[in-house]
């Protein structure tokens, strides 16, 4: 997936202005930065969900917005922060739409094979007729998870997947998204608050101020105190813990 | 969904059907004098396109409701909450003011019902595709702006009939005020053509309203093409709506009524059944409704009263029941 001098404006306002970079295949990228760089957009704009005002979203060698929505569908799964879901939905009807695109609304007996491994892979099974407005922020979070496995997509694009959860569900969140790299075999791209979450579990992170690409690289090229205190405005030290370079801000 | 609550689900739904034919073979023949043939015959002609005008008014705004819900989101509003209503009472009362009552537009009923859900159809599209674009499908937003047109439609409406002729008003009138009583019968047929169409014009997008209600990103994530699907769903709305205002006149509480009852009742997310129990629940209210009116206050109380004074309760108690709006 490449990204060519992709660039909105909202009013006039220039939000993402010519951002390019290449997504490396079967790697976890995590698109850090301040409040208003542009981050969530651009991330927006990767998954088609925000029209781009110009630029190019170039995924397998075609622009994004040539590919028919349903093809799209099985080779990229989107999961935004507003699920607000009004329906009464048990946790395996919401994995099930994760085959939407392959049967619509007729589950084949290969479907049910892949919803219930993707249900035992985020090990819901316990909770799989529950329904989904009874269980906890970090069980929710997990079952929308088993729905992206479920539609078995080469990409994953999460926005803010730890956002409004604790440490200890957030911390899971990030082994999860290592887990859907290194087992799986997924490109997944998140957008992340957290710079230590990107730190320590990414391959690469894109590092974005005002609109444009700060730094783009892998954890150690982009992780330096200098580039963070030149992205942030903060002061910022860097430990080394467990081989992954770890900020403290201050 | 597992098997066994499908399965509860077409016991439920048969359970309705059957309770509506035996509200429609009542509503058909209490009280009928079936010794005579010619007194069978008349109570049949006056009754039997009554009954079909109320099954086709719940089809279409039960239907209309359950659809409407589950495109904004939200299970408390109904299509009148845009004005749809209000909108249809407009353009009838324009297309009479502008072309007189004794134009062929005006006089022919089919002709006139015609040109009526042609001007909706196209006025509804503009306007309700403007606002969702505008608020970016914000429903509160959606909602407000509905309410402001919903009294704007009708301001607007008083006007024409205000500087009317007055014997231009008393013809339209005839035609405007609709009522249970009062079936616009005429144009049965030709309803029965247009919902039928717009079904199955619209099979497709209504075949992923389920995933609709995931929410614009996730129906978008799993391939449906979001904005069309909406479009062609809201258009259909309108019409549908059209359909039951021309036949019965505006009844505002029942599409929120029945859609509610049908989501309580079968506790699912497939709107297969969902939309056809809506449509059912539909019919029961207002056949049985007509059937008590008619024969046990022998019409001294018009059903659309019972509608209303038993929708607003309703409403209420869904709104305190419910922990979210």
């Amino acid at each position: 997936m490449r990204i060519h001098e992709l660039t909105k404006q909202y009013d006039g306002k220039t939000v993402v202005d010519a951002v390019s970079f290449s997504i490396p295949k079967g790697k976890v990228i995590s698109l850090i930065g301040p409040n208003g760089a542009g981050k969530s957009t651009v991330m927006g704009m990767i998954s088609r969900l925000i029209a781009h005002d110009s630029g190019l979203v170039e995924f397998e060698g075609k622009d994004i917005g040539k590919w028919k929505s349903k093809e799209l569908s099985k080779r990229l799964a989107i999961l935004t922060q507003s699920n607000n879901i009004q329906m009464k939905l048990t946790v395996r009807e919401l994995v099930s739409f994760g085959r939407f695109p392959y049967s619509g609304n007729r589950i084949t007996p290969e479907d049910s094979a892949i919803i219930d491994r993707a249900i035992a892979y985020m090990e819901l099974e316990a909770f799989q007729d529950r329904f989904i407005d009874e269980l906890s922020g970090g069980q929710r979070q997990r079952a929308m998870i088993a729905m992206v496995i479920a539609q078995d997509t080469e990409y994953v694009l999460l926005d803010e997947p730890t956002n409004n959860l604790d440490i200890y569900h957030a911390t899971n969140m990030m082994k999860i998204v290592r887990r859907l790299c290194d087992e799986l075999g997924k490109t997944v791209i998140l957008v992340l608050h957290e710079i230590n979450y990107a730190a320590f579990y990414s391959d690469y992170i894109c590092a974005f101020k005002n609109g444009s690409v700060a730094k783009f690289g892998t954890v150690e090229e982009v992780i330096t105190k200098e580039n963070l205190s030149d992205i942030y405005q903060v002061d910022f030290e860097i430990l080394n813990i467990a081989g992954k370079p770890l900020s403290i801000y201050y | 969904m597992n098997l066994t609550a499908v399965r509860s689900n077409r016991n439920k739904l048969m359970l309705l059907a059957v309770l509506v034919l035996l509200c429609a073979a009542a509503y058909l023949l209490v009280e009928v004098n079936l010794d005579s043939p010619k007194l069978f015959a008349y109570a049949m002609k006056i009754r039997t396109p009554k009954l079909i005008a109320m099954l086709i008014t719940a089809f279409a705004i039960g239907g209309a409701s359950l659809v409407f819900q589950s495109v904004i989101n939200n299970t408390i509003v109904t299509p009148c909450l845009l004005g749809m209503n209000s909108l249809y009472t407009l353009i009838h009362t324009a297309v009479v003011f502008f072309l007189g009552s004794g134009s062929i537009v005006a006089t022919h009923a089919n002709l006139s019902f015609a040109v009526d859900v042609l001007l909706m159809g196209i006025a509804a599209t503009i306007i309700y595709s403007w606002i969702f674009q505008k608020t970016n499908h914000n429903v509160l937003y959606v909602l407000l702006v509905g309410t402001v047109l919903t009294s704007f439609f009708g301001s607007i409406q008083t006007t024409l009939t205000r500087v009317m002729d007055p014997n231009e008003y008393d013809t339209l009138l005839s035609t405007l005020v609709a009522s249970f009583s009062n079936i616009n019968s005429e144009i049965i047929l030709l309803s029965v053509v247009l919902l039928g169409a717009i079904v199955w014009f619209l099979r497709k997008d209504l075949a992923l309203l389920d995933v609709l209600t995931l929410g614009k990103a996730q129906a978008i994530n799993l391939g449906v093409d979001y904005d069309r699907c909406i479009r062609r769903l809201l258009l259909g709305v309108t019409l549908c709506i059209a359909v039951a205002t021309a036949m019965v006149g505006p009844i505002s509480f029942l599409g929120l009524i029945i859609a509610n009852l049908s989501r309580q009742l079968l506790k699912t997310y497939r709107h297969s059944q969902l939309v056809l129990g809506s449509a059912l629940f539909g019919m029961l209210v207002l056949v049985g409704g007509q059937l008590i009116v008619e024969h046990v206050y022998t019409y001294a109380v018009p059903v659309s009263v019972f509608i209303t004074v038993g929708g607003g309760l309703y409403f209420l108690y869904l709104l305190l029941t419910r922990k979210k709006v």
